[in-house]
């Protein structure tokens, strides 16, 4: 995972967890995983957020 | 939105463009939205087979990650299952979630009770609410590839056709729902 980036695309998170980006919207819209929005734009998904997933469960 | 706006050549060749960009993610998504009508256009079947497969299999044991154990009954699809457990209310149904991610198996309950048809309704509420914010966020991704290769250029009607095409894949899931609790009231 590239150090210098803050946030990924659905897709590009969905690339990285070995997912579909169709899981990654259900994980989203049950809040297992916090999403960000430059202004009013495409969702991202915050590196921190990917972090937590790479090291713990979604307990 | 303007309905009476015809497209010019150059927002036909946009959209053209745009198509192809995206046509992998429409496809998913309408593969999405077709899987969901399945369910929905079998709901009594399907809640039928799992409530007589509960009756007379007593499937593998799963262990979710809240600790409960269920019966593995029926797949939904390669991730979704409906599994049962016996309780001192009767059987409890329940659509189990089970997701290999980097830090492990989670298998989680998505929605539970004691109707089987209220579950498979409840888990359907849900992923048409999962498709609404995957159809918005599309939404935004073509906005945002638009601006990026034709900056300064007006193309809202390439992205209205994108919402329109995604937001009626969806409507058919409902409409479909509506039809036959309209048959089920005769």
């Amino acid at each position: 995972m590239p150090a210098e980036r803050l946030a990924y695309s659905i897709q590009e998170a969905a690339d990285l967890l070995g997912i579909h980006y169709y899981t990654m919207y259900r994980l989203i819209q049950r809040q297992k995983i916090k999403t960000c929005r430059v202004l009013r734009g495409k969702l991202l998904v915050p590196r921190v957020e990917l972090v937590k997933l790479l090291q713990t469960d979604l307990k | 939105m303007n309905h009476n706006h015809i497209p010019t050549e150059q927002e036909e060749q946009v959209a053209a463009e745009a198509n192809a960009v995206f046509a992998e993610q429409i496809k998913h998504f309408k593969n999405a939205c077709g899987a969901l009508q399945d369910i929905e256009s079998n709901l009594t079947t399907i809640g039928n087979e799992a409530f007589k497969t509960a009756l007379l299999s007593p499937g593998r044991t799963i262990q979710t990650d809240d600790g409960t154990e269920w019966r593995h009954g029926l797949d939904l699809s390669n991730i979704t299952s409906i599994c049962h457990r016996r309780t001192e209310a009767g059987l409890e149904f329940a659509i189990v979630e089970c997701l290999s991610l980097p830090s492990g198996e989670q298998k989680e309950v998505l929605n539970s009770g004691h109707n089987v048809r209220d579950v498979l309704r409840d888990f359907l509420n849900d992923q048409k609410q999962v498709l609404n914010l995957w159809k918005d966020d599309v939404k935004e991704q073509v906005k945002e590839h638009l601006d990026k290769n034709y900056p300064r250029q007006d193309m809202g009607i390439v992205v209205e056709s994108f919402e329109i095409k995604m937001s009626r894949a969806v409507s058919e899931i409902r409409s479909l729902a509506q039809n036959q609790s309209h048959g089920i009231r005769i």
